[in-house]
């Protein structure tokens, strides 16, 4: 076991310090996030939202956050010259990992941004049920993290990679997008936690699909 | 050459039978058809309509089943008919979601209502979509094969999801005969001969077209290998 | 003619078979055209 966490954790480490050096994504996403909430905010002036357009307009904000954060996480290696360099030392199954590792972390950073920010300025918007919303934002941030990062890789070998980065993961990310939204609209009703179970088990379901195919298939992607 | 003749002569026969067969109120002979309420001759689209999402259905599958072959050996054949079984399920997705649409402005009242048998063939199309728009993004033809074949995978493994979730979150308007045992069209024998021969008759041109295509897509690729020696 | 008038239905018959007609014929040449040019490559 600890043959495998010791790379992973050094790959997750290499692109948290040079994220830090940087903050080249940290920085974008921020601004991101607070255009788009103020867009949204002068868009819905004086009108109270309901819970489905809240919850929708939530995930909305983080699946585009999570779309121009996480697309250059091969493609940077591509360009700074140093995917030779991880093939001669590590295994596509520690590469994977370790950037999948790395941009959990840095979703739980720009979900919890997104989401302080969207509470204090949204009008309605008030989580009547905090464990359902909690476990809610979890393992749709665990499945976000793991499509955004398969779907990276394959990206990262294409001309245009930014514009195709959104179009080839909406797709993949439908299914967990349709029923976060429905989870988070629970959350904001006021639910008993009980009755979003089927939907928490439809997540944890995707997540470990999506990972297990991943890993299966990263080897494909990552040998040249 | 024979089974051709068969496939035309058979699958112009359904046709017929599909359009023409009198719809009445309780079937006495063996070429007529009960009246479905609310739907009357509207209810021919099964015929038709339903074969179109099945051959898209099984030109994805067979898409991906393609896929992972070439992953396995690497053989560009087995390239050349995952991207011709995409292309092919592409056309009949399109062809059923049209129809459908159709269909929906006489009975339900608008082309779109974000029904979830709509929904789902609107996945299948962006899947289908993205799946080409990768292929025109890479260059190099053994990525370009490789790559798609796995997103193809990944595609896959999300589609059961949409089973599940689908009839979760909005109830469906869409006609059930087959899945559904509580049908709102009742399938008679005389229906459900036509239908089954109808679901046979456009497998069988899918299949047709693929080879064709296929044969074509070798030829080339051979050809492009001399020019280039 | 009248009785065409009346059913509409036939007429969606007649124009579906022309259709599919036209469809299947293209087919077959398409078929034929493909197998020769195949016999040919491999010949050559």
């Amino acid at each position: 076991m600890r043959k495998y966490i010791i790379p992973i954790f050094a790959i997750f480490q290499k692109d948290f310090k040079s994220e830090l050096r940087t903050r080249y994504a940290l920085n974008a996403l921020a601004m991101f996030v607070v255009t788009t909430i103020s867009i949204i905010l002068f868009a819905i002036a004086n009108e109270t939202p309901s819970y489905e357009i809240l919850a929708g307009i939530l995930w909305i904000i983080i699946f585009f956050s999570a779309m121009s954060g996480m697309a250059r996480t091969f493609v940077s290696e591509e360009e700074k010259n140093t995917v030779m360099t991880l093939h001669t030392i590590t295994t596509p199954v520690t590469v994977y990992f370790g950037k999948f590792l790395f941009n959990l972390i840095l979703l739980i950073v720009i979900n919890s941004f997104s989401i302080i920010l969207y509470m204090l300025l949204m009008p309605n918007f008030e989580i009547k049920s905090p464990d359902i919303f909690i476990v809610t934002l979890a393992l749709g941030t665990f499945g976000l993290a793991s499509t955004s990062t398969i779907i990276a890789a394959i990206i990262a070998k294409s001309n245009t990679k930014g514009t195709l980065y959104p179009v080839l993961s909406f797709p993949i990310l439908l299914p967990l997008l349709l029923v976060v939204i429905k989870a988070t609209k629970l959350a904001l009703e006021g639910e008993i936690f009980s009755k979003a179970l089927p939907d928490f088990q439809v997540m944890l379901a995707y997540f470990v699909v999506i990972t297990a195919g991943s890993y299966l298939l990263f080897d494909y992607i990552w040998k040249d | 050459m024979v089974y051709k003749i068969i496939l035309g002569i058979g699958l112009t026969i359904t046709i017929i039978a599909g359009l023409s067969f009198p719809m009445v109120e309780i079937p006495r002979f063996w070429y007529e058809m009960p009246i479905v309420p609310g739907l009357e001759d509207k209810a021919r689209i099964i015929f038709f309509h339903v074969p179109t999402a099945w051959v898209s259905v099984i030109a994805f599958i067979s898409s991906l089943y393609f896929g992972i072959k070439y992953l396995r050996n690497s053989e560009y054949t087995n390239d050349i008919k995952s991207v011709t079984a995409a292309s092919l399920g592409f056309l009949f997705c399109i062809l059923a979601t049209i129809t459908g649409a159709i269909w929906a402005k006489f009975s339900w009242g608008t082309y779109w209502n974000w029904d979830p048998r709509q929904t789902s063939i609107f996945i299948l199309l962006l899947i289908y979509g993205a799946y080409f728009a990768l292929r025109s993004s890479i260059e190099n033809e053994e990525k370009k094969a490789t790559l798609s074949a796995v997103y193809s995978i990944i595609a896959g493994l999300t589609v059961p999801f949409f089973i599940f979730i689908m009839p979760r979150i909005v109830a469906s308007l869409h006609p059930d005969p087959i899945i559904n045992p509580q049908a709102k069209i009742h399938m008679n024998p005389t229906m459900l001969i036509i239908f089954l021969l109808s679901l046979i008759g456009f497998t069988g041109i899918y299949i047709w077209m693929f080879t064709l295509k296929v044969k074509f897509s070798i030829l080339n690729y051979s050809k492009k290998m001399k020019e280039q020696e | 003619m009248e009785f065409l008038q009346n059913n509409s239905l036939y007429i969606v018959l007649i124009i579906t078979i022309i259709c599919w007609l036209g469809i299947f014929i293209y087919l077959l040449n398409l078929d034929k055209k493909i197998k020769k040019l195949e016999k040919d490559i491999k010949n050559n």
